[in-house]
């Protein structure tokens, strides 16, 4: 009862916009888009090259190469020797990571602004002669191999429900989002150099990119250093569009898998929503803070912390996509708890939402949560920059970055009633049990 | 990549039609240009009159706020023999304080999006909120309540020294970490920086130690606020007035001994029977937090071994592949500091590993840097440096630590411009003073057996055991054999333990001594609830010598199944085991020395032990899941009362150690001795004797 009361405390915050970020953007003649934001708080520079890129666009019977190439970009190219990029920006003080998603593959350096230089050079020299040879093609194969073994394969749950997020939509009609990042070690087997030449000549040309500067640097000398690095990379080809027919709602679906590290039975219920940048989106992922993130939130308020049916439940939409997206719920049963007696559970909080809906409270309560990260991530460049790419690829434009969170503050309890019922339905679902055991 | 490769890549890149321009086009990584000012808004300074000094990073880019509240209750004013109090006192701060329990101090907080934290160093304890800014009253009001209105309510206590203890636990089983204790006593002595959390002083702890703690140290005295983001001087002090106006009093001045003086190089070996690794550590003390040679200081130890391109990643990783992560590092306490370079090596390696660690650190000090590599390392600091301040929340804790520290006002400032100044020459007068190449404390954690005649050719060895006491050379002979049992302990009994995952109970253990016609029959039923089911039936001789072993049973739903027939030099049979990677079968044939135990028999023999305080024991153990004979020691660690569901007892405590974990035991010190407690190491899960 302390804990309900606790959720009543919640006033209003007086909404205060967080402060705009400046950007202009602009297209190099070979199609390659930039974007430019000055911010002089620290000496700090952030790079950040998205590719329209990701597990999406591969086909069958060649899964899991989108993210065996983003370990290639790091294995060098005509200038910078194998090893060397994570090296040279080890030596200026600075941050580098990569990173591949459904729908985009992103890489980015953090750096002291004096070398701003250092960054734009590293990420146009493999834009423009990345080295791609049997030797580090084999490498990087065995490496995406260990990083699932060492990984999601030996983390309870984790790989369980990440494959499960593959698994709502039909692989007939939307093979994209039908299969899983790290995609089939039987197709990687099978995949040699040629085939990653082809994925490189195909989307890693300027016109399938986006590149992000965000930090202390002077618009005039970034521009200048761009045209200078970039300016003559050739113009790639127009990827073939992405097709996936999330069609009408099939029914509950049920499916069980083992997981040979739980110890406790699990259950993750998946639901089809409509793209990110659909109206109700807004409304979901409030929606899901109010159900699943934290401690205050309804899974832990009342399947943790008072029914103690649950020793960790979640939700989320875990993967941001242009096309169709998932709407998760996750909990692991308490000891003695059966994995149909905690669905059932499950089952009957998400039909509260879509019944009694939430409270004023509540809704406060998510969007505030949603706010303060919004706000929090205008401070590091590398966050700034990766806002602006989000606003761009998912939104359209740049200046969504500044009016995205309008749409969040219109968010009512009624439209938070309104979507549980239209999306969070049993006709909706897919439900995955995972069972303590096995090889799998 | 090779020169060869790169040039056929290249040509491969310009024939498919990509013109690189000369003039503009850079053939290598581009320098770093002139470092742009720091643009850091200026600090605004006011005290309140309890002496609660107040500085404003004012910044109104986003509205966000960061609170951080620093006190001098750090662990240096833990009480002798209840060190832990000033971690337990950090920890509870946010578990229950003013009007909110736990729970509703976290949801109060995060129902903002916020966050609130409480941490302790040597000299600080830190309380951080962080805060959208039109929250700045609710975080004034969190800090005000966690600070001044703590609750230590009791059933948090016993989480916390719950969790606490496991983690302490856990970092004793880890050699660096028990290098690193080693380190820090051997350097400071009985000054308090060489103190750490024990299991002991965190079971001495009560509420009371707690409240005066508090009472004494959690002072607005020579405490520093420091607020970074959307607020201003006169609100900030408007809020820090009412939250903390009445709050009064200065903690006590510390009064502590001078950390001993070291006028030659020590070894310290810490034996670890067994280890297929050593740790190295090297150490001396430095300087007090605002010494001026602290820039210059940190730019020799980075040369040493602060990232890939260090002297040593070069020497022990790249040149002989010891280590891939030799690491130095300078600790910067109020008082008197410590540099510190660590490597974690083969055990063959041990010595030379070590003679080049002492080489390379005295070259530091006698021979001028190269300008390309003083210029890189200064380059790889300064850079690192603006990466770490970009957020109130950062910025704030920058400014509280240096000015916690007592240095000036413009440290941050001008932190890159001095660093960038620090020239060749003072490197190495630094390193001279500071990487002390004659009067060092080597402390290396491994297997003594292996590595201790070849360390005394470097100089004096003392040797400790992994618990601090000291070892003789003789100490190191490994003397395994039958152990000498007792017989007449071995008397038939069923005994039943509880398992505990996380001290609820998730299972029982059911053990029974019969006697038979050729010797001893042991079986025993464990059952944890869905993880585990097994039975064990093990056949002794009359001498109790091993002769047979089978185990059937499901583990995470597998089947599992251990057939073994022993004799006095091999064990032969079969076995599906679960492992990490899934089950895995395998057939048993393997030679063994006399007297050698299989594992699951340990349990059953205990009673059978001579026990006394100082015992210990050499053992053979096979252990059937790895396929393997493994070298284990089991020690008393030491006496005491016992309590568990089925009374209390005094108990010898004896940890054994050599295989994959280390497994605590808890033997009654009456006779018949009873195995009543057993305990893994860095594991939630522990077996106690049932009513």
């Amino acid at each position: 009862m302390a804990l309900l009361s606790a959720s009543f405390r919640v006033l209003p915050s007086k909404a205060q916009a967080p402060g705009p970020i400046a950007a202009q953007t602009y297209q190099l003649s070979n199609g390659l888009t930039v974007v430019l934001a000055e911010h002089h708080t620290a000496q700090v520079v952030a790079v950040d090259v998205w590719y329209d890129v990701g597990s999406r666009n591969e086909r069958p019977g060649h899964t899991g190469m989108a993210h065996l190439f983003e370990h290639l970009m790091f294995q060098g190219s005509a200038h910078v020797g194998k090893g060397e990029h994570a090296r040279l920006v080890e030596r200026a003080g600075g941050e580098e990571s990569g990173q591949t998603e459904d729908d985009i593959t992103r890489f980015h350096e953090t750096l002291p602004s004096n070398q701003l230089n250092l960054g734009l050079w590293l990420e146009a020299d493999r834009m423009r002669s990345l080295a791609i040879t049997d030797t580090t093609f084999g490498e990087q194969r065995e490496a995406v191999k260990e990083e699932r073994r060492l990984g999601l394969d030996n983390q309870a749950y984790t790989g369980a429900f990440l494959d499960g997020l593959y698994a709502v939509y039909d692989s007939a009609t939307c093979f994209g989002y039908a299969h899983t990042i790290v995609g089939s070690m039987a197709d990687l087997d099978l995949a040699g150099t040629a085939e990653a030449a082809d994925f490189f000549r195909r989307y890693y040309a300027p016109s399938n990119a986006r590149l992000v500067v965000v930090g202390d640097f002077d618009t005039v000398e970034a521009k200048r250093l761009i045209a200078a690095y970039f300016g003559d990379i050739p113009r790639g080809e127009v990827p073939a569009p992405i097709v996936c027919a999330s069609d009408s709602a099939p029914g509950t679906r049920r499916k069980a898998v083992t997981d040979r590290l739980a110890a406790l039975p699990a259950i993750a219920r998946y639901y089809r929503i409509p793209g990110h940048d659909q109206a109700d989106t807004p409304a979901l992922e409030l929606l899901s803070i109010i159900l699943g993130q934290g401690q205050d939130s309804r899974l832990a308020r009342r399947l943790g912390h008072e029914a103690r049916v649950t020793v960790s439940a979640q939700s989320g939409i875990f993967t941001t996509r242009r096309g169709p997206q998932v709407f998760g719920v996750f909990a692991v049963a308490s000891r003695g708890v059966t994995a149909d007696s905690l669905d059932a559970l499950l089952a009957a909080e998400i039909a509260r939402a879509a019944g009694e809906g939430a409270t004023e409270a509540e809704l406060t309560r998510a969007r505030n949560i949603h706010r303060a990260s919004v706000v929090t991530d205008r401070q590091r460049a590398y966050d700034i920059a990766e806002s602006l790419q989000h606003a761009a690829t998912f939104h359209g434009s740049i200046e969504a970055v500044n009016t995205g969170l309008g749409r969040y503050e219109s968010v009512t309890v009624e439209d938070l009633r309104r979507v549980a019922q239209r999306y969070l339905s049993a006709e909706n679902v897919l439900v995955l049990t995972v069972l303590p055991g096995g090889t799998s | 990549m090779s020169r060869v490769l790169r040039l056929a890549v290249l040509a491969g890149c310009v024939a498919s039609g990509a013109p690189l321009s000369a003039q503009e086009y850079p053939a290598t990584a581009p320098g770093p240009t002139p470092l742009t000012p720091a643009n850091l808004p200026p600090l605004q300074e006011a005290m309140l009159a309890n002496g609660l000094r107040l500085i404003l990073i004012e910044s109104h880019e986003q509205p966000l706020l960061s609170l951080v509240l620093t006190l001098p209750a750090g662990t240096v004013y833990d009480p002798a023999g209840k060190e832990g109090v000033a971690e337990m006192v950090a920890g509870l701060l946010t578990r229950g304080a003013g009007d909110r329990s736990a729970d509703e101090l976290n949801a109060a907080i995060e129902n903002v999006g916020g966050s609130l934290s409480a941490s302790t160093g040597p000299d600080f304890l830190t309380i951080q909120a962080d805060v959208l800014s039109t929250e700045a009253a609710l975080a004034f009001e969190l800090v005000g309540d966690v600070t001044l209105r703590p609750a230590f309510a009791l059933g948090e206590l016993e989480v916390l020294r719950r969790q606490a203890t496991a983690d302490l636990q856990n970092e004793l089983s880890e050699p660096a970490a028990v290098g690193a204790r080693v380190l820090a006593l051997g350097l400071y002595g009985t000054h308090p920086y060489g103190r750490r959390a024990t299991p002991q002083g965190i079971s001495a702890i009560a509420r009371t130690d707690l409240l005066s703690f508090h009472a004494a140290h959690v002072r607005p005295g020579g405490s520093l606020l420091v607020i970074a983001g959307d607020l201003t001087l006169p609100r900030a002090k408007q809020l820090a007035e009412s939250t903390f106006g009445k709050w009064a009093g200065t903690a006590p001045a510390p009064l502590f001994p001078k950390p001993p003086v070291h006028t030659r190089t020590e070894t310290i070996l810490v034996h670890r029977p067994g280890a297929p690794r050593s740790i190295i550590l090297i150490g001396n003390l430095t300087f007090t937090s605002t010494d001026t040679t602290y820039l210059a200081t940190l730019v020799a130890s980075h040369l040493l071994a602060g990232g890939k391109d260090s002297r040593l990643a070069r020497s022990l990783g790249h040149q002989h592949r010891w280590a891939d992560n030799p690491e130095s590092s300078i600790t910067r306490p109020r008082g008197e500091g410590a540099f510190e370079v660590s490597a974690d090596v083969p055990t063959e390696a041990t010595d030379s590993a070590l003679h080049e660690i002492l080489l390379q650190r005295r070259r530091i000090g006698t021979e001028p840097v190269p300008a390309p590599e003083l210029e890189a390392a200064r380059n790889a600091l300064a850079g690192s440096f603006p990466l770490g301040i970009q957020t109130v929340s950062q910025l704030a804790a920058a400014v509280a630590e240096a000015r916690a520290l007592g240095l000036p006002a413009t440290d941050l400032r001008m932190y890159r411009s001095r660093l960038s100044a620090v020239s060749a020459l003072q490197v190495v007068k630094a390193a001279r003073r500071s990487l002390r190449a004659d009067s060092n404390l080597i402390v290396v954690v491994g297997d003594g057996s292996r590595i201790y005649a070849a360390l005394t050719h470097l100089g004096p060895v003392r040797l400790v055991s992994t618990e601090g006491n000291p070892l003789t050379p003789a100490d190191l002979v490994v003397r395994k054999g039958p152990v000498d049992l007792d017989l007449s302990q071995l008397q038939p009994r069923t005994d039943s333990l509880i398992v505990l995952l996380q001290g609820r109970a998730a299972g029982t253990e059911v053990t029974k001594l019969e006697k038979t016609a050729m010797g001893y029959r042991y079986i025993d039923e464990s059952r944890i609830t869905g993880f585990v089911q097994q039975t064990t039936e093990i056949d002794l001789d009359a001498r109790a010598a091993m002769r047979r072993v089978t185990q059937t049973g499901k583990m995470q739903g597998q089947d599992t199944r251990i057939e073994l027939a022993y004799d006095d030099r091999r064990v032969t049979g079969s076995a599906r085991v679960m492992s990490p990677q899934g089950p895995k079968a395998f057939a048993v044939d393997t030679l063994i020395p006399p007297g050698t135990l299989d594992d699951n028999a340990v349990q059953a023999l205990l009673p059978a032990f001579r026990w006394s305080a100082s015992a210990r024991w050499e053992l053979w153990v096979f252990s059937s899941g790895e396929n393997r004979v493994e070298q284990m020691t089991l020690v008393v660690t030491g006496v005491g009362k016992v309590s568990v569901p089925a009374g209390e007892f005094e108990c010898y405590q004896a940890e054994l150690s050599g295989g994959t974990q280390r497994v605590a035991f808890y033997v009654t010190t009456a006779k018949p001795h009873r195995l009543v407690r057993i305990a893994i190491a860095g594991a939630p899960i522990e077996f106690v004797a049932a009513k």
